[in-house]
């Protein structure tokens, strides 16, 4: 059957044989199985070997930047949700702390406690889906399988908090729109006390996995240098020998009142990482066991207030405006026109599970922002693949992506 | 006759504005205040100008010449243990000021200090690559000329890495709306099919608002659905939604809806 | 010797049935409808969800296939910006007739929230869609829903006479 006419002409030739130094360009994506998404990657190979790596992104630019400008500061929530859509809080408290911070606003107790709970299980999900794909890519299906059953129990308790399962939009500037639900506790507890035998189990499958090791160990090893200038963060840096984690060193919510460490390895491999990605889901746990008591503890000193009081930027609780007539108006006002934040500057970085998300506003005193910059980590994760990749081999490229989790929504916005 | 509407920002506008409204600003501080931050910017101050240095949210800013910025940001990584570059993009200014404020985001893991090197450059004029020193800027400073327009001299490969190569337009202009110019309209339509499909496929639905009021009011009956053209009653028998046929599916067993066991518990 | 009693005249009275070709061939693509690994953004993930323990595509005959040629449906799931318009083309002329797309979540059918200058609004524009499915991102079940409705279509379709091809224009 003749094909449906189009204007495409033939557009990558993959094979150049009247070049004398037998070198062949691979193209790799935008539509590959393992490329987590829509990276295209330009490899120059010698025989297997990469000798010159392009990456080339941009094929999920969304215009978010763009958005950002033109939309008031509480409608720009939900977009920040398709960002790093494998761990919306995240990116949700990274725009609202911005915002909190540009405006001084100072969030109740038991929204900070709330918050915590779901980025961490935000974390969790984040690294479970990693574990899932990336073992996948490299051939271990039975632990994608499993990682996602385990990745389901927590969908189903955000879900029950926030009602979605991907798209949370569960923290709001000023703090949370709600308590959690009753079965919230008892859920994550249930949760926390199967999860460390799960881990258990993918480690059971993976450590000692011939093709797991001869495809992780000393394959796409970072150096400490390249990663500092390749602006790496999170696990990518921690396993290159630098112990920074953003919740450790510059702490934001609770994190000075939890006790957790931070594991790091000197190795730099993809070995390291994948270590690195089993111990912070311990760590996070351990965390989430911490939460259920704090949370039990605002509940004992009655501290219930869920949003920050600030009538000029903050509506009131939903009460006061069903009832008060000055906060019906105030609601009403910052619903159509938007908070007015002060002229000002800021950048605030937090730890999200791939690395330092960071939100600059500049704002100019009007209802939009004038300018918002995202720093999402994966797009230098990205960016390092052009100095990491060569001198690999073809297969060495699936588990290097993998291990570097990259997710194209924070590449391209 | 319409209001006149400057064409230098095409961004959202709020519809109200108050005019004896003065917004606050964000408090600033001296960099004395802080111990840290003024020894750098003493260090920094004896090799270059500064034009103006503060703390704002507990980082300091500093306005350099964007001439200097390649041997400040060297100053920074080499002396001062600076050892990341975080982040840097531009902000449009043209409107207001003819030109763009760059801003170098700079993070010292030793001193758990973050700094903010701004410089103000001409619409037009272009920057110094700092690629040399961080890698990361490779990326960003692509970025920033993918949206802004500004190159970076000295970059080994300046071209446009999140838009197409054969792109049009800098989209983070303030010059540039929202949804596009005409060229971004037609772009997917020109390069698959041709211009002369434009008229057979037609125009992009950029209107959020567009109902076909004819179709959305059995849109939303879900369960009493009615054909077009055929008028409501209100009391139209229920449709249930049937995942088979009636006459049931060759080889396959009919679901029966009775005899089948619902899981309520998902944890099971 | 043991003695059988087969209605050979109904169907599910194996091992003989007697019936179309139609149905026979319709049977057989509806249900083995490989899909191709099409994750595009969001809805990619609710995607793998789909096909991961808890929901298990596996049981409609739905498998993920990753080349084009090999596969039956196209799922675009999620955001189709206009960098990438073009290869969507390109994989889906690569796709095998008969084929189908699903369009997935509301960026794929309309644009959804990203009313931007980069992003295609609606992949109808580039490429004709089946089945459009609403929600941002929809939730696994939907996507199984949407797959049993296509395979309810497929089986609505005459199966024997060549089917003409459908275009955009």
């Amino acid at each position: 059957m003749a094909q449906i006419k189009n204007r495409l002409t033939p557009f990558f030739e993959n094979i150049t044989f009247d070049r004398d130094d037998n070198e062949l360009v691979l193209n790799f994506g935008p539509q590959h199985p393992s490329a987590h998404g829509q990276l295209r990657l330009m490899l120059h190979l010698q025989q297997e070997q990469i000798v010159k790596a392009h990456p080339d992104v941009g094929y999920l630019h969304r215009g978010m930047e763009k958005m950002a400008e033109n939309m008031i500061y509480n409608e720009f929530m939900p977009t920040t949700d398709r960002m790093d859509y494998i761990a919306s809080s995240s990116n949700n408290y990274g725009f609202a702390l911005a915002v909190e911070k540009l405006v001084g606003l100072e969030v109740p107790r038991r929204a900070q406690v709330i918050r915590m709970m779901l980025l961490e299980i935000n974390r969790l999900m984040s690294h479970l889906f990693w574990l899932a794909t990336t073992a996948l890519d490299v051939g271990a299906m039975t632990v994608f399988l499993y990682a996602f059953r385990e990745r389901e129990y927590l969908m189903d308790i955000i879900e029950g908090y926030c009602g979605a399962r991907l798209t949370h939009s569960a923290i709001r500037i000023g703090g949370v729109p709600l308590d959690i639900q009753d079965t919230f506790i008892a859920q994550l507890k249930d949760f926390l006390d199967k999860f460390p035998q799960a881990i258990k189990d993918y480690e059971d499958l993976l450590d000692k996995n011939r093709i797991w090791l001869m495809r992780m160990e000393e394959v796409g090893v970072i150096s400490t240098e390249m990663a500092l200038s390749w602006g790496c963060t999170g696990p990518m840096l921690r396993a290159s020998g630098v112990a920074w984690d953003i919740r450790k060193e510059e702490p934001y919510e609770l994190y000075d009142e939890v006790e957790f460490s931070v594991p790091f390895s000197d190795k730099g491999d993809n070995y390291a990482r994948y270590r690195v990605y089993m111990q912070e889901m311990r760590e996070s746990a351990k965390i989430l066991y911490q939460t259920i008591d704090m949370y039990k503890k605002t509940q004992i000193n009655n501290q219930t207030e869920l949003m920050a009081h600030a009538p000029k930027y903050i509506s009131a609780p939903k009460l006061d405006i069903m009832t008060q007539n000055y906060s019906l108006m105030q609601h009403f006002v910052l619903v159509t026109q938007g908070m007015r934040p002060p002229v000002g500057e800021v950048y605030i970085a937090t730890e999200s599970p791939k690395g330092e998300l960071g939100y600059f506003i500049n704002s100019q005193g009007g209802a939009y922002p004038y300018r918002l910059k995202m720093r999402a980590p994966s797009f230098w994760h990205t960016g390092i693949l052009t100095d990491l990749l060569p001198g690999h081999y073809i297969p060495d490229v699936v588990s290097i992506i993998g291990t570097t989790n990259i997710v194209f929504g924070e590449v391209d916005r | 006759m319409r209001a006149y509407k400057g064409k230098g920002d095409v961004q959202a506008k709020p519809y109200y504005t108050d005019r004896y409204w003065v917004a606050p600003r964000v408090p600033k501080f001296d960099v004395e205040s802080d111990e840290v931050f003024s020894k750098d910017l003493e260090v920094i101050k004896s090799k270059f100008d500064v034009l103006e240095a503060f703390i704002q949210v507990e980082q300091m800013t500093v306005f350099i010449n964007p001439d200097d910025n390649y041997k400040v940001l060297q100053l920074l990584k080499d002396e001062l243990d600076y050892t990341q570059l975080s982040e840097m993009s531009a902000i449009d200014f043209i409107e207001t000021r003819d030109g763009f404020e760059i801003f170098y985001q700079m993070l010292s893991m030793n001193k758990r200090k973050r700094i903010r090197i701004k410089m103000f450059i001409k619409n037009g004029a272009a920057i110094n690559s700092v690629e040399k020193l961080f890698r990361s800027a490779d990326w960003s400073e692509r970025e920033v000329f993918d949206m802004f327009g500004i190159e970076a001299n000295g970059h080994p490969f300046m071209k446009r890495i999140l838009m197409p190569y054969d792109w049009q337009g800098y989209p983070l202009l303030k010059t540039y709306p929202l949804q596009g110019d005409e060229f971004a309209a037609w772009y997917e339509v020109d390069k698959i099919y041709g211009k002369e499909a434009r008229e057979e496929i037609g125009p992009e639905i950029r209107d959020t608002a567009t109902v076909d009021r004819y179709d959305s009011d059995r849109f939303a009956r879900l369960g009493y659905e009615v054909p077009i053209g055929v008028k409501i009653t209100g009391n139209e028998p229920k449709n249930t939604q049937n995942y088979q046929e009636e006459g049931g599916v060759f080889l396959i067993r009919k679901l029966d809806k009775d005899s089948s066991k619902v899981i309520d518990d998902p944890q099971r | 010797m043991a003695q059988h009693k087969i209605n050979y005249t109904q169907n599910g009275g194996l091992p003989v049935a007697l019936t179309s070709m139609d149905k026979v061939v319709n049977w057989g693509r509806s249900n083995s409808l490989w899909a191709m690994t099409y994750g595009l953004a969001c809805c990619g993930i609710e995607m793998m969800a789909a096909g991961a323990s808890r929901y298990d595509f596996d049981r409609f005959g739905t498998i993920f296939r990753a080349s084009p040629r090999q596969s039956d449906v196209m799922i675009v799931a999620g955001t189709l910006t206009k960098k990438h318009s073009e290869f969507i083309k390109r994989l889906y002329d690569q796709m095998t007739e008969p084929r189908w797309v699903i369009s997935m979540g509301s960026c794929a059918n309309t644009g959804g929230m990203f009313n931007t200058y980069a992003t295609v609004q609606g992949v109808d524009r580039i490429i004709p869609v089946d089945l459009y499915l609403p929600g941002c991102a929809p939730r696994p079940e939907t996507l199984q829903y949407g797959v049993m409705l296509l395979q309810k279509k497929i089986r609505a379709n005459k199966a024997s006479r060549a089917q003409k091809p459908k275009r955009l224009m």
